[in-house]
């Protein structure tokens, strides 16, 4: 859809974003300094990296074909939209994007255990929410709005599989945000990032 | 429980609940912008726990533009609320459906506390409802939901752009985010993908507004009767 391929930054590039190497870039934190294109860069590139491990366990989960049923067609579903929000996110960087890395992840054991597998995606889509959420106020407001339609996504994503799972859907009122730290430490607790 | 099977996954909306009866008349605005937001009852509920308000934003604190949004927001929180506190007061659901209007029912209460304590005096009065007997079966009242989560959804994503004050967009976004997941928790139980797109599209107010008129759920404007007036004389 075009208006969606429309690029997310409209005008300048951040080679701050060029220069954060990592999986997940360093640095935005909530609230941090006003809105700017550069910075918009900066929050991207970070959200494009827990994109890329999201897409990419959900793909490796795939290629096991371990899963089945329901489960089978949540990871077929949702790795879709991972992807096309990768592809999203990486066009809207351009050069600034920063490079893929391989997901640390023992996926062979999380497809294995059914269980297991449901544990590790609500962690994973949990985080990634309150990853779109910490940065909102970050991000310059046409930015924003990009962003938003794929924060439901996430959300929903965690919501269908809590449910499948037996794991309440939506525990709170509100959902938390957390900083980029604390999203780290949310895959790092479920083993999707060293 | 499926709808029908020719139903297309991701077009389940008001039309689709119209099906069945619950909502079968035509589209009337009966109820403008002004008919929905106007009002002066004041607010009694404090700031929800755990719910990320600034307790020091106190109406005259919010620009202009916040305050309508947040007043829009509670006009939408008003109706999920009505719908589900009605619905566990009917008592009709069962199994999952009811503990779902158990939990989203305190989770709306929440929101409108929240707003009207940050709105206060300016906080629009809550209409009046009549649900049309959507919250006394388990499927019209599934397919409901599914309605008004996914309408909450795009029109919070509409909205959030436009705040100005970092605190509320903070809860806005919170909101926004736990809304989906009503959405795809009621999408699951009624049987539709709960996930229909790789991205989820917005919807503006004129739009919003419009769809919830046509559900003639609000039954009458603000009721002026519960608006607190200063009494003439005293002693």
């Amino acid at each position: 859809m075009i208006t969606r391929r429309k690029i997310l930054i409209a005008g300048g590039t951040g080679a701050t974003a060029a220069a954060l190497g990592g999986l997940i870039a360093a640095g935005s934190e909530t609230a941090r300094s006003d809105p700017s294109a550069s910075q918009d860069a900066e929050v991207l590139a970070f959200i494009l990296g827990i994109e890329r491990i999201e897409s990419g366990f959900y793909a490796a989960v795939a290629r096991t074909g371990r899963l089945t049923g329901e489960l089978a067609e949540f990871v077929a579903i949702v790795g879709g939209h991972e992807r096309e929000h990768v592809t999203f996110l990486e066009q809207a960087l351009g050069s600034a994007a920063p490079k893929a890395q391989p997901i640390s992840a023992d996926v062979a054991a999380v497809a294995n255990d059914p269980q297991r597998f449901v544990r590790t995606a609500a962690a994973l889509e949990d985080a990634v929410v309150a990853a779109y959420n910490g940065q909102a106020a970050n991000l310059r407001p046409e930015t924003l709005a990009r962003a938003a339609t794929i924060v439901s996504v996430e959300a929903r994503h965690a919501a269908w599989i809590r449910d499948i799972g037996g794991l309440p859907p939506a525990e709170n009122t509100t959902d938390e945000p957390l900083t980029s730290d604390g999203v780290r430490d949310a895959l790092r607790q479920v083993g999707l990032l060293s | 429980m499926r709808l029908e099977d020719d139903t297309p996954i991701g077009d389940l909306d008001l039309a689709v609940i119209d099906r069945d009866g619950a909502v079968r008349e035509a589209a009337q605005a009966l109820h403008s912008r002004g008919d929905v937001l106007r009002g002066g009852l004041a607010a009694a509920g404090a700031i929800a726990a755990g719910l990320l308000l600034p307790r020091s934003a106190e109406a005259g604190e919010l620009a202009g533009g916040d305050r309508s949004v947040l007043a829009y927001a509670l006009s939408l929180e008003y109706l999920q609320d009505a719908f589900y506190t009605e619905a566990e007061r009917v008592g009709a659901l069962t199994g999952a459906r009811r503990t779902a209007a158990s939990v989203l029912g305190g989770v709306e209460r929440a929101h409108v506390r929240a707003f009207q304590g940050l709105l206060g005096s300016g906080a629009p009065a809550r209409p009046s409802f009549d649900f049309r007997g959507t919250t006394e079966e388990n499927g019209a009242f599934l397919r409901t939901a599914v309605a008004l989560e996914d309408l909450s959804v795009a029109a919070y994503k509409a909205q959030a752009p436009h705040i100005k004050a970092p605190a509320v967009l903070q809860a806005a976004v919170g909101i926004h985010s736990v809304e989906a997941r009503h959405a795809a928790w009621m999408r699951h139980l009624v049987g539709v993908r709960p996930a229909a797109n790789a991205f989820d599209e917005a919807e503006g107010r004129d739009a919003v507004l419009k769809t919830v008129a046509s559900t003639r759920f609000i039954v009458r404007k603000t009721p002026r009767t519960t608006r607190k007036r200063s009494p003439r004389f005293t002693g």
